[in-house]
């Protein structure tokens, strides 16, 4: 696991003193992540102390953002005044992103069976 | 007396130290896990949701400060950076799925992500919301740790982002699947892309519990948003906050 880490962190500081010097309005970690991805797509492998480390990332990637998300006291007045805007642009936003995205992706890949296929698939799974 | 006078001073010591801090975020964790599995992964159960609710009010009961909380608890928050990174690996799995789709895929990626900032941004001016919160949806629609990330960068609160961005997740992985059926959306690919571009973490653990290819374009689709939000939202920032 280690060595791992090793390399995340070290594309992570990479990251960060590019967007010190160069790119100042991306976040640090989003140009390690580039940099990472890029570095995997030339190996064509990832090696399995990465993976774990991953891994153990994502499953807990929740956790890593409570420290902030518990700030949320100091901002309770505000957030009572705003309630209903912020009920409003939240389900709204993700009603009109989920239908856009998807009917684009609808109209621009006719070609493969969605609709059929699966469907039948999902109708036998059902019987 | 000497005892209690002990008991005063050991706490004085504890609540100094990191080590407070970090037990009640972990234990809040676990809890918030543990009733997330015992509802059967239903997703207004959400073990976030829960995990704030139960530290804010123990640092509510025990009379500690945000900012002293966050000295500890910083360990944590310092893992975010590296966790970023981390996202590289779902993207490079799911990568060479985007051959041959690379166009419709990218497209919907696009529209998705400018859609939800602008509805989100433009209800919030429309219903007249105080600055801050305005400012906080503007990076809210990407995945947590990216979206606080960005809004350092445009100078809006990485709490509040955080907070929508966890809220999206959840109105997305409850509305989504809905909204998929409604329009007949069945391929599992294009479900699962979908699912992430809107609800990024949350819809894509769901995803991956239900179908392997979902949960694959789920992750590919959030790391791309990500990547994608971080790209133009400070440009969306300017553009609108002249």
């Amino acid at each position: 696991m280690i060595p791992g880490l090793l390399q995340i962190l070290f594309f992570q500081g990479l990251g960060e003193i590019i967007s010190k010097l160069l790119l100042p309005f991306l976040p640090g970690p989003v140009i390690g992540l580039v940099l990472l991805l890029l570095w995997l797509m030339y190996l064509k492998d990832i090696n399995t102390s990465l993976a774990s480390v991953a891994d153990t990332f994502s499953r807990y990637l929740g956790l890593l953002f409570v420290p902030a998300a518990v700030g949320i006291i100091l901002f309770i007045p505000q957030l009572q005044q705003n309630a209903l805007t912020i009920v409003t642009a939240l389900i709204m936003s993700v009603v009109f992103a989920a239908l856009s995205s998807a009917l684009v992706l609808r109209w621009l890949s006719p070609d493969h069976p969605s609709t059929s296929e699966s469907s039948a698939q999902a109708k036998d799974q059902h019987d | 007396m000497t005892e209690s006078k002990s008991i005063i001073e050991i706490w004085v010591y504890l609540s100094g130290s990191p080590l407070l801090a970090l037990f009640l975020t972990l234990a809040s964790y676990q809890t918030g896990l543990w009733v997330y599995q015992k509802s059967n992964h239903n997703p207004l159960a959400n073990p976030l949701i829960i995990t704030i609710a139960l530290i804010t009010t123990s640092l509510h009961f025990i009379g500690m400060s945000y900012e002293k909380y966050f000295q500890g608890a910083q360990f944590i928050h310092f893992l975010l950076g590296s966790a970023t990174v981390a996202l590289a690996i779902p993207i490079y799995r799911g990568i060479h799925e985007l051959r041959g789709r690379l166009f419709p895929l990218l497209l919907a990626l696009c529209t998705g992500g400018l859609v939800s900032i602008f509805s989100s941004v433009g209800l919030c001016t429309l219903m007249g919301a105080d600055q801050a919160i305005t400012g906080a949806f503007y990076a809210k629609s990407v995945t947590a740790p990216i979206a606080m990330g960005i809004a350092e960068r445009i100078g809006s609160s990485p709490t509040l982002t955080a907070v929508f961005a966890v809220l999206t997740g959840i109105t997305g992985s409850v509305l989504v699947p809905l909204i998929l059926n409604a329009i007949d959306f069945k391929a599992w690919w294009q479900r699962g892309f979908i699912i992430g571009i809107v609800s990024h973490g949350i819809g894509t653990s769901r995803a991956f519990s239900i179908n392997t290819e979902a949960g694959t374009y789920a992750s590919l689709a959030m790391g791309l948003h990500g990547i994608l939000g971080a790209l133009t939202v400070p440009f969306i920032y300017k553009l609108l906050n002249p």
